[in-house]
């Protein structure tokens, strides 16, 4: 009758990780409404999340093995599952109490394919989930990104400042305009709708805000605005603390990529020399990456 | 009926540092239920689909010179709100701390506490208020805080009814082992579910489990101090889950488990804004209610105070409605 017997196969994964909250601040940033579906594809170099919304806007998050403590992977293939992204965020955050650290173990699958989380780091209190899991329904839509030539369309920004810049396009709203011009090398975000709004960022001006700038012609497209917004509006406040830099890249077609770093460092508390740690260990970094459609254009909307 | 009493300085202390923010969260208004030797702040106890709570305390861990009378042996009962009394409470500390407070000069300075009727501005009817008065050299303040029309004497019996009902102790009491962790806890538990299965044993572990079609997340915590019925830890079972290992010290008899609302719980635990010393669950008689019992030591001692007593009874759910 015991329900808890030996079970014949070992799990596709079981893995720990020692910083929860690196990995919720990660997750949180591609959470960009209340209910949303992620599809989670494991192999052996790590954990991809994927989240989408309307054929428009993918994001992935990237959890490389490197991050893991503990990484044991047996499955043929890349298993691939779906799950709540908000439960599975919620679940993950009661599994991080401020001022105790937390080492968390993932098993998948369980004896009902639930993805298993559990405190493994004291033996008399002991933190549980099941989460239920589910085939994912669609083959996720490939954004298939390529670059345009032989040099990307590239920008790096200062994380702080284009999340501020999107969240002032709030007020014209609707559709944004990014122009990249190499000469002067400047990136203008342009938003018409109430009214007109336009920020420009100059590279030579602002070298410490534009940190990076690629682009040998003139480009421009147009993306909607929540689109836009979805890409930075949960970004972690811990990315904004190590003043990291986004990149935005803008592939064929205009699809446009934005890239964030997110440290999955375990803090020691408040240790003061947090930040040169974690810039020693490059490879507990998570990445993020969302891929946005540009608006199609009203003369060759025919096309599609 | 009257009520006239002076604070002492630990009972202004209890109640405005600790006491009153803790029952404000309880609920805005309470019950202030007056007899010859206590001084109780009732939640719940009359109209009860609420967290019940109970604060009661010794006339002496409060007040001196106290002196109350009515034709209800000497009982007297009302309603209050809580932020009003709190708010009226630390005003006038500020002016009686100014002034030094009862050492400087215990005749004339002292924070009288007394029942009177009013007659509020632009208004005919006389009200009754709690009134708060302290005298300074110069001057007087006086705070008045509004309260209910006294209890009728059949309310009153019934109220000491309900309160009688509400003192049985569990027969297994155990420990909460971190108030702080176990609130942070339940607070980003909330986010899953609303329903929490609570598993007590008589071995020392308590059981918080949220259960939903999409997900179940729980927390053990073992090994805690347990006071009334006790049973040792089974062989083997540190090998087992949370889960299984509930399930069979229920199948065993030496556990219980009660389903209460998510809401409910993490609020009992803001009662430890009142800074108990310690604070045990327990579920009472055939899983009636959950129990949250604190207890508070005498300063510089590790000896409860039993002048003082707070506690709180969450209402279980029916599985079945569920």
């Amino acid at each position: 009758m015991s329900s808890s017997g030996v079970e014949p196969e070992s799990p596709d994964l079981v893995c720990e990780l020692d910083n929860v909250q690196g990995m919720v601040d990660a997750l949180t940033a591609v959470r960009w409404k209340r209910y949303q579906d992620a599809v989670l594809e494991l192999s052996e170099h790590g954990i991809v999340l994927i989240v989408e919304d309307t054929g428009c806007l993918q994001a992935k998050v990237y959890l490389q093995r490197e991050l893991f403590v503990r990484y044991e992977y047996s499955a043929n293939g890349r298993p691939r599952f779906g799950v709540s992204l908000g439960l599975f965020v919620d679940c993950l955050n009661t599994f991080c109490i401020p001022g105790h650290s937390s080492t968390i173990e993932f098993q998948y699958p369980g004896p009902d394919m639930q993805l298993l989380l559990k405190s493994t780091d004291s033996l008399s209190a002991c933190t549980y989930a099941e989460i239920r899991t589910r085939i994912p329904d669609t083959i996720s839509w490939d954004y298939n990104f390529e670059p345009v030539g032989t040099t990307p369309i590239s920008f790096t920004v200062k994380s702080a400042a284009l999340k501020e810049a999107i969240d002032d396009l709030d007020w014209p709203g609707s559709s944004i305009q990014i122009t990249l011009n190499p000469t002067p090398p400047s990136v203008t975000l342009r938003g018409e709708g109430h009214g007109d709004l336009q920020i420009d960022f100059m590279y030579y001006a602002n070298t410490d805000l534009l940190v990076a700038f690629n682009c040998d012609q003139i480009v421009s497209h147009r993306y909607k605005y929540k689109f836009l917004r979805a890409t930075t509006s949960n970004i972690p406040s811990s990315v904004i603390k190590d003043n990291r830099g986004s990149k935005l890249t803008i592939g064929r077609g205009g699809m446009l990529k934005v890239q964030h770093l997110v440290s999955v460092v375990r803090t020691p508390g408040n240790h003061p020399h947090v930040d040169s740690s974690s810039y020693q260990q490059p490879s507990r970094i998570a990445y993020i990456e969302f891929f946005v459609k540009p608006e199609v254009e009203e003369d060759n909307a025919y096309d599609s | 009926m009257k009520f006239k009493a002076f604070l002492t300085d630990n009972g202004v202390n209890l109640l405005e540092k600790r006491i009153l923010q803790a029952l404000d969260k309880m609920g805005k208004t309470c019950h202030l239920y007056l007899t010859k030797d206590h001084a109780i702040f009732l939640h719940n106890l009359l109209n009860g689909d609420g967290i019940q709570s109970i604060a009661q305390f010794r006339k002496e861990a409060l007040f001196e010179d106290y002196r109350i009378s009515s034709q209800n042996d000497d009982r007297i009962a009302f309603t209050i709100d809580l932020s009003l009394l709190h708010r009226a409470l630390r005003s006038i500390v500020t002016i009686y701390t100014e002034f030094g407070g009862s050492h400087s000069c215990p005749t004339l300075n002292r924070l009288q506490i007394k029942l009177v009727k009013k007659l509020p501005p632009h208004s005919q009817q006389p009200m009754p208020f709690l009134t708060f008065e302290t005298k300074g050299y110069k001057s007087a303040v006086i705070q008045d805080v509004p309260i209910s029309k006294p209890l009728s004497r059949s309310d009153v019996l019934e109220l000491q009814a309900a309160l009688d009902m509400a003192q049985d102790l569990p027969q297994t009491l155990v420990q909460v082992p971190d108030m702080n962790q176990l609130q942070n806890f339940v607070d980003r538990m909330k986010h899953v579910g609303d329903v929490l299965n609570v598993s007590i044993s008589k071995s020392g572990d308590l059981h918080l489990q949220i259960s939903t079609t999409l997900v179940t997340l729980g927390a053990e915590f073992r090994k805690l101090k347990v006071i009334g019925e006790q049973a040792a830890v089974p062989a083997g079972d540190d090998n087992l889950t949370a889960q299984t290992r509930s399930r069979r010290a229920i199948e065993r008899g030496d556990a219980m488990s009660v389903q209460v609302s998510v809401k409910h719980f993490f609020k009992s635990l803001q009662c430890h804004l009142a800074k108990p010393d310690c604070a045990f669950y327990g579920i009472g008689e055939q899983g009636s209610c959950l129990t949250l019992v604190f207890q508070f030591f005498i300063p510089g001692t590790r000896q409860t105070d039993k002048s003082i007593s707070l506690h709180c009874r969450l209402p279980v759910l029916d599985p079945g409605a569920d």
